[in-house]
């Protein structure tokens, strides 16, 4: 293996694709809709839209109509006015109608009918025009809750407030590990690793794929031939991951750079509210976790890398490797659907298991490095075994790929390739 | 230099049961230009990648430019395969620069030579194209710039005519004898009989991955005899003249005959009965041309091998 061959088909390779229109329209809009996501949908669940609700109670014998009056009008952003208090003998439609023809012809936003229930008091139902806005349906629902829970303590001398404070009860839960202890739980481990997982899991689809069909192309096209005159298959498949690897990593790095820039000026343009203001970066994303992180990304990245090209030796067009490809990430997804068990046992021989076979190291092992902080040597353990097996496939992946990057019109079969990988 | 540029010794390679290269041996003399012949799925291409040491041999060797080793010399060879292929989003320079370095130019050196070249084939001002933005013919004249830029001294040429008008195709001849002058071999595939007349000292003719002819075309055609008779001629004789007696076969097309004699014809008898037939414009006595010996080496009939296995 010469290293200037490979530094040369990377450099192409990653010319090449940081160049194309594919990579800038990616790299623009990507942050442009998580960006969008992010800041734009808490805004929209936030705010209702509406300044002003105008809705009639239809009370069907609760009695409980005046006191949701009175919660009703605590309710701010929209303001709900109670246009009509009316007593009715049932919810059936044609006692309805009057209030639905009202919705239709526009003087009501919407009625409430309450209708007695034996265990909690009162049931109810909101008939409105626009029913899809989450803000008014929790505030409505809240003040329904208010109004029952005054009459089921009423005379026991409970204070309403005590029991709604008891109602948000949560338990807290604390990582203990040798660097001391971490707040969050489950929780905050799942959605930290869920979210790495799928950085690393995205990253692997979106270059492992575009890295295929380049090669399924150069394949198809013969220039394979050429280049197979002038440098080694491993010295191709090599220069081709690790261009590929450059070209995500300078999308990678302007995503983060992008993100930084949006939170350090956007996110307090927009007060996003005290949910987003207590969110502390720092007590889910340490520096040890960013570390092995890297690691695993990194060498996660190359194993996958090897599995597509492999893949995509074998394939004569882009529609049989469209139907191969799920192969190549298939570990992955295994590995990423068995976080939610990683996550709750992360001291299992099941898990520990897990997380030392190479294909599955990569997220097992930071799920663990996330949750637990396993024994120092079981995760270096996992990054040489990781790292051998990308020798390991690295070496296979030569051999499949030197023996069918020049056939065409057929795929090689299964018993061929094992003589090519036996004859060495 | 060693005198063979590439031999073949009893060369093997099959596929999935078909043999492509049935024990083929092979010499291509070092400084000439050679033609490597065959119907369609007689093994010429499987025997030029096996020979390249793009396909491992099943049986027999093969020593490329005095190495038994392929690989060890793959700078020293260009090779422009039958089937084309560029990158298609990248530009002509650049493309170039990059063909030229992998084959172990330096970098700078390598865009010289890149935009040397595309002024040499008339490309100057394409080299910030986009590849795939050009015709046929200018990305073939790419690639064989692509395949001789490192100044390779053994040049192997997959029917390199294909598709090109006669300016480029006479280009490309310049550009091949050029070769030739540098000192390379070159070895040329193709089913153009004219080119290969015109270009190749000495051929191999291949019929089902074996040699069934080879040697130094003069030679080859002397070794037939003055047995072919070509005629030019004005007004229609009663029917065509390879229906004449002593006449094995030939072709007619109403002025022009070539009419390949029986061994043991007289070709005065035959010349005489053509007088006799039509108003004649020139007529000559020849040795058989390529074409006509391929033909009957090869016989007319398609080959059975299928296409892919060449």
């Amino acid at each position: 293996m010469n290293p200037s061959q490979i530094v040369k088909v990377a450099r192409r390779e990653y010319l090449t694709r940081v160049r194309s229109k594919a990579f800038i329209i990616m790299t623009v809009l990507i942050p442009l809709l998580m960006g969008g996501y992010i800041f734009v949908m808490p805004l929209l669940f936030t705010s209702s839209g509406t300044d002003e609700l105008r809705i009639a109670v239809l009370d069907a014998g609760t009695g409980l109509a005046p006191a949701l009056g009175g919660h009703l009008a605590a309710i701010e952003r929209p303001r709900v006015e109670v246009a009509e208090q009316a007593a009715v003998p049932d919810d059936s439609e044609a006692v309805r109608r009057p209030y639905t023809d009202d919705i239709l012809a526009g003087r009501l936003d919407g009625y409430l009918v309450l209708t007695p229930d034996p265990v909690i008091g009162a049931r109810s139902r909101y008939y409105a025009r626009e029913t899809g806005n989450p803000v008014v349906l929790r505030d409505l629902e809240r003040a329904i809750e208010a109004t029952l829970l005054d009459r089921l303590v009423a005379g026991t001398g409970v204070d309403t407030e005590r029991v709604r404070a008891w109602q948000r009860f949560d338990l807290d839960a604390v990582t203990v590990s040798d660097e001391g202890e971490t707040e969050g739980g489950f929780e905050a481990a799942f959605f930290s690793t869920f979210a790495l997982a799928m950085l690393l899991y995205m990253a692997v689809l979106i270059n492992g794929q575009g890295m295929a069909m380049a090669i399924v192309e150069e394949k198809s096209s013969r220039l394979i031939e050429v280049i197979l005159g002038a440098v080694t298959a491993t010295e191709f498949m090599a220069g081709k991951i690790l261009g590929v690897l450059g070209s995500g990593l300078t999308q990678l790095g302007i995503w983060v750079g992008a993100l930084l820039v949006g939170l350090l000026y956007a996110a307090p343009m927009l007060a996003l509210g005290p949910e987003l203001a207590d969110f502390d970066l720092g007590a889910v994303l340490s520096l040890e976790l960013i570390v092995y992180f890297s690691i695993f990304f990194a060498l996660g990245y190359f194993l996958y890398s090897v599995f597509f090209a492999a893949i995509a030796a074998t394939c004569t067009s882009t529609e049989e490797l469209g139907q191969t490809m799920f192969a190549a990430v298939l570990p992955m997804v295994v590995a990423l659907m068995s976080t939610f068990y990683v996550i709750a046992n992360p001291g299992t021989t099941a898990t520990r298991v897990l997380s030392l076979l190479p294909p599955f190291t990569p997220l097992v092992m930071l799920a663990r490095v996330n949750v637990l902080t396993p024994p120092f040597w079981e995760i270096w353990l996992g990054i040489v075994l990781l790292a051998l097996g990308i020798v390991a496939a690295g070496w296979l992946a030569a051999k499949i790929f030197r023996y069918a990057l020049l056939m065409h019109g057929k795929r090689p079969t299964l018993p061929e390739l094992m003589s090519v990988i036996r004859a060495g | 230099m060693p005198t063979a540029a590439l031999r073949c010794e009893d060369l093997v390679k099959t596929f999935a049961g078909t043999t492509a290269v049935d024990g083929l041996n092979l010499t291509v003399p070092a400084g000439a230009i050679f033609g490597l012949l065959g119907p369609n799925g007689s093994g010429k291409t499987s025997t030029i990648r096996t020979g390249l040491g793009l396909y491992v041999p099943d049986g027999g060797h093969v020593e490329l430019l005095g190495s038994r080793d392929p690989l060890a010399v793959r700078h020293r060879v260009g090779y422009l395969p039958e089937e084309r292929g560029l990158y298609a989003k990248m530009k002509v320079a650049e493309q170039l620069t990059f063909l030229a370095a992998i084959r172990g130019l330096d970098q700078a050196e390598a865009a010289r030579r890149a935009h040397a070249w595309l002024d040499r084939v008339g490309l100057a001002d394409k080299a910030g194209s986009d590849t795939g933005d050009l015709s046929k013919g200018m990305q073939q004249k790419v690639q064989f710039a692509a395949a001789v830029i490192h100044e390779p001294d053994l040049i192997v040429l997959d029917e390199p005519f294909t598709g090109l008008d006669p300016i480029n195709t006479r280009l490309l001849k310049d550009l091949i004898l050029e070769q030739r002058e540098r000192g390379a071999t070159v070895v040329l595939s193709t089913h153009l009989m004219e080119q290969v007349e015109a270009l190749c000292e000495s051929i191999c003719l291949i019929h089902r991955g074996r040699p069934v002819l080879d040697g130094v075309v003069a030679e080859i055609r002397a070794g037939y005899g003055r047995n072919t008779v070509a005629v030019e001629y004005e007004g229609d004789g009663a029917g065509p003249l390879t229906a004449l007696p002593g006449v094995r076969r030939g072709e007619d097309t109403g002025q022009e005959a070539r009419l390949e004699l029986d061994a043991g014809t007289d070709p005065q008898a035959v010349i005489r009965a053509v007088v006799e037939r039509v108003a004649i414009r020139s007529v000559r006595l020849e040795h058989p041309s390529l074409e006509d010996i391929y033909l009957e080496r090869v016989g007319a009939s398609p080959s059975p091998a299928a296409e892919d296995a060449s």
